[in-house]
C-alpha cells in the first residue's frame, strides 16, 4: 500500500509541474487576441447553432451528423501518463506496481473527455429529437457511456499492440464498429441497437485478444506523451518562443520528389534544409491540414455564393494567415543546430534562402486556396471577391519578404 | 610537411576567471595522424570546441589552413570534417539526404559526390539503411553517418571526437581503413580517444592532456620519455598510466 502511495504521489507530483510549466503559456495566449478571437467564432456558432436548431432543413442529415459527431468524441481516447524516456530505467523496475499509477492516468482523461461527450451529446439531442427519435435522450447517454467505455478500454489494447501495422488496423476497426453501433442506435428501436451493440463487442473483443502484445507499453506510452506535450508546446508556439522539443517527422514520400529537384550545389544548402524541415516536421503537417480543411470550407462557401462572394474571401484570408502564421515558424527550425557553426554552410545566404522557400511554400497555398475559391464563384459569374482577394495577396506578398528579413535579422541580434 | 592545424598559446574555457586550457600549443601537419588524449575532463572537448570555432580563446590563437576563424569563416569551415562524440543529425532527413546536404555545403563536384556516396554507403554497410530517417537509426548507424559526411568532404583536416563509441567492428576497421588512405592522400587527422591501443597503432604523434595542460607532445619515443620510461619499450597505455598517475602504483 504504502508503495502504492508513492507511484500515485509520483503521478501527482508529475501532473502539477506540467499544469506549472504550462501556466506562464497560457498566461501569454490570454493576453494575446486569441481569447477574443475563440470568443466570437463561439458567439458566431452559438447563433448559427440556435437558428439551426430553429429551423432544420427537412432534408437535414440528422443521423450522419449525429454518427460523424458522437464518433469523434466517444472514439478519440488520448491518455496522459506523464512517463518520460528515464522511466524505462527507473520506473520499468516497478511495472508490477504500475496498475495504480495508470488507473489515475485513466480517471484523469476519461474524466475530460466524458465532459467533452457529454456537450456533444446534448447539443445534438435538440436534432436528434427532430427527427424520428427511435431512442429516448437518457438511454442515448447510456449508450454513449457503454461506447465510451469500451473506447477508451479498446485504445488501451492497441496501445498494447506489439505491431504499428496491426495496431493501426484495429484503431480502425474500433472506429468503424462505433460508427456502425452509433447508427444502430440512432435509427433502430433500442432492443435491436443493445443486441447489436452485444454482438460486434464482442467480436471486437476476441479479435483485440489476437495480436501479440506488451504487458505495459512503455515505449508506446513515452512516445504518446511526447507527443501531446509537443503539441501543446506548437500551440503556445502560435503566442510565444517556446522551448524547442525534439520533432517528429513523417515521411510524407508523395512530397519527397520535390527536395529531389532542388539543384545540387552550394547556394541551395540552406534552401534544401528549409524545404526538408518544411515538408517533414509537424510544421508542415499543420500547413497540409490547415490547407485541406481550407479548401473544403471555401469551397463551401464558394459554392453557396455566401454573402455575395465575399464570405469564401474571408475565410480564403482567414486560412492564408493562419498558414502565413505557421509558415512563419520555419526561420526558428535549426536556429542552434549544431551544423549551423561546424558545417561550411553558406551563412550568409541563409536569409535569402529562407525567404525564397517562403516565398514558394506560400504561393503553392495560396494558388490552390485560391482555386477553390475562385472557380465556383466563375461558374456563377462572380469574378470580383476573388480578384480582389488575389489583388490584396500579391501586395501582402510583396512586403512579406522583407518583413521576415527584418524577423530573422532581429532574432539573430538576440543571439 | 605542411601544417594544417597550429594551437598556438591558447588559453581558454568558459569563464576568463576559470581558464580549462592552460597556454597550450601543437600542430597537426598534412599526412599526419595525431591522437588526442586524457582522463575525462583534461580538456580534449574543449580543445576541440576551440578549434570547431564554438568557444572563443582567451589569449592564443587557433589556425586552421593558414586562416583563423576570424580572419576567414568560410575559408576556416571548409577546411576541416567533424565527426563528435555524440552524432548531431537532422530528423527529417534521411541517410543519402544528409549525404547530399553535406556534399552542398562542402561543394563537392557532382561527379565526385556520386562516386564518393556510393563507396561510402557500401563500405559502412548502409545499403539497407540509406533512404531511413536519422531518427530510426541506432546510436551506431547515425556515427556512421556523421563519418561517412566527414569522409565525403574530404577536406583538408579531420577533427575526430571518440569516433568508435556505438560503432560495430566492421565500422570501426572501415573508419580506420578510410582514415589510413585519406592520410596517405595528405590529409591531417586529430584524434581523440581513450581506446588508446588503437590510438597507439594508428597514430603517428600523441598530445597527453592533464588538467587542461599538454603534459606529453610528439612520438611514442617522446611519450615514453616524458613519463620517465625507456624511450624503446612499453606501450602508450603504460606511458599514459604514469604520466596521469605521476607515476605512482
Amino acid at each position: 500500500m504504502g508503495e502504492d502511495r508513492t507511484l500515485e504521489t509520483i503521478w501527482n507530483r508529475r501532473s502539477k509541474a506540467f499544469r506549472k510549466e504550462t501556466l506562464p503559456y497560457f498566461r501569454y495566449m490570454g493576453q494575446s487576441g486569441f481569447p477574443a478571437f475563440m470568443s466570437l467564432i463561439l458567439i458566431s456558432s452559438a447563433i448559427g447553432y440556435i437558428s439551426l436548431i430553429r429551423n432544420l432543413p427537412a432534408n437535414f442529415p440528422i443521423t450522419l451528423v449525429g454518427v460523424v459527431s458522437l464518433l469523434l468524441v466517444l472514439s478519440w481516447s488520448p491518455l496522459r501518463t506523464w512517463l518520460e524516456a528515464g522511466d524505462i530505467v527507473f520506473m520499468m523496475p516497478r511495472e508490477a506496481e504500475m496498475d495504480s499509477y495508470l488507473r489515475r492516468s485513466f480517471l484523469h482523461t476519461s474524466l475530460g473527455c466524458s465532459i467533452l461527450a457529454a456537450i456533444v451529446i446534448l447539443l445534438y439531442l435538440p436534432i436528434y429529437n427532430q427527427g424520428p427519435a427511435v431512442s429516448g435522450g437518457w438511454l442515448l447517454a447510456l449508450a454513449a457511456a457503454v461506447l465510451k467505455a469500451g473506447n477508451v478500454w479498446g485504445a488501451w489494447r492497441e496501445r498494447q499492440i506489439a505491431w504499428p501495422g496491426m495496431r493501426r488496423l484495429m484503431r480502425l476497426l474500433r472506429w468503424a464498429g462505433t460508427a456502425l453501433l452509433l447508427a444502430a442506435w440512432l435509427t433502430c428501436l433500442a432492443w435491436q441497437a443493445a443486441v447489436f451493440t452485444v454482438l460486434v463487442g464482442l467480436l471486437l473483443f476476441f479479435i483485440y485478444r489476437l495480436p501479440a502484445r506488451h504487458r505495459f507499453p512503455w515505449e508506446r506510452l513515452i512516445e504518446e506523451e511526447a507527443r501531446t506535450r509537443k503539441r501543446y508546446y506548437v500551440f503556445f508556439g502560435l503566442f510565444i518562443d517556446v522551448p524547442t522539443l525534439p520533432s517528429s517527422v513523417a515521411k510524407r514520400s508523395y512530397l519527397t520528389w520535390l527536395l529531389g529537384v532542388i539543384p545540387y550545389s552550394n547556394r541551395n544548402t540552406f534552401v534544401y534544409l528549409f524545404t526538408a524541415a518544411l515538408l517533414r516536421t509537424e510544421m508542415g503537417g499543420i500547413i497540409l491540414r490547415l490547407l485541406f480543411l481550407g479548401c473544403l470550407i471555401t469551397y463551401w462557401f464558394s459554392e453557396a455564393v455566401s454573402l455575395s462572394g465575399w464570405g469564401c474571401i474571408i475565410v480564403f484570408a482567414i486560412f492564408m494567415g493562419l498558414i502565413a502564421v505557421q509558415l512563419g515558424g520555419l526561420r526558428h527550425v535549426h536556429r542552434y543546430s549544431v551544423w549551423k557553426h561546424v558545417y561550411p554552410l553558406p551563412e550568409k545566404q541563409r536569409v535569402e534562402q529562407y525567404v525564397k522557400v517562403d516565398r514558394l511554400a506560400m504561393v503553392i497555398c495560396a494558388a490552390v486556396l485560391w482555386i477553390f475559391a475562385e472557380l465556383p464563384l466563375a461558374l456563377s459569374n462572380v469574378y470580383l471577391p476573388s480578384l480582389t482577394a488575389g489583388a490584396i495577396l500579391l501586395v501582402y506578398m510583396s512586403i512579406r519578404p522583407a518583413r521576415l528579413r527584418k524577423k530573422m535579422l532581429a532574432d539573430e541580434d538576440e543571439e | 610537411m605542411e601544417s594544417i592545424l597550429q594551437v598556438s598559446a591558447l588559453t581558454g574555457g568558459y569563464s576568463p576567471k576559470r581558464p580549462v586550457l592552460h597556454d597550450i600549443s601543437f600542430e597537426v601537419k598534412a599526412g599526419e595522424m595525431v591522437g588526442l588524449i586524457g582522463l575525462n575532463g583534461a580538456g580534449k572537448s574543449t580543445t576541440i570546441k576551440h578549434i570547431l570555432g564554438l568557444m572563443k580563446p582567451q589569449s592564443g590563437a587557433v589556425k586552421v589552413d593558414g586562416v583563423t576563424l576570424e580572419e576567414n569563416t568560410e575559408q576556416y569551415r571548409a577546411a576541416f570534417a567533424y565527426v563528435p562524440e555524440s552524432p548531431v543529425l537532422f530528423d527529417e532527413l534521411t541517410v543519402e539526404e544528409h549525404l547530399r546536404l553535406t556534399g552542398m555545403a562542402y561543394s563537392v563536384a557532382g561527379n565526385a559526390y556520386d562516386d564518393r556516396v556510393e563507396d561510402l554507403i557500401e563500405q559502412f554497410q548502409m545499403t539497407p539503411k540509406r533512404k531511413a530517417f536519422a531518427s530510426h537509426l541506432s546510436k551506431g548507424m547515425k556515427q556512421k553517418v556523421m563519418i561517412m559526411n566527414a569522409l565525403l568532404a574530404e577536406p583538408p583536416l579531420y577533427i575526430i571526437d571518440e569516433p568508435f563509441l556505438g560503432l560495430d567492428p566492421l565500422g570501426i576497421r572501415s573508419l580506420l581503413e578510410r582514415l589510413v588512405e585519406v592520410k596517405q592522400k595528405g590529409a591531417a587527422i586529430l584524434m581523440s580517444s581513450h581506446i588508446l591501443s588503437t590510438v597507439e597503432a594508428y597514430c603517428d604523434r600523441f598530445i597527453v592532456m592533464h588538467h587542461g595542460k599538454i603534459i606529453a607532445l610528439g612520438t611514442l619515443a617522446d611519450v615514453r620519455q616524458a613519463a620517465g620510461m625507456e624511450t624503446h619499450s612499453g606501450s602508450l597505455e603504460d606511458a599514459f598510466y604514469k604520466l596521469v598517475t605521476g607515476g605512482h602504483s
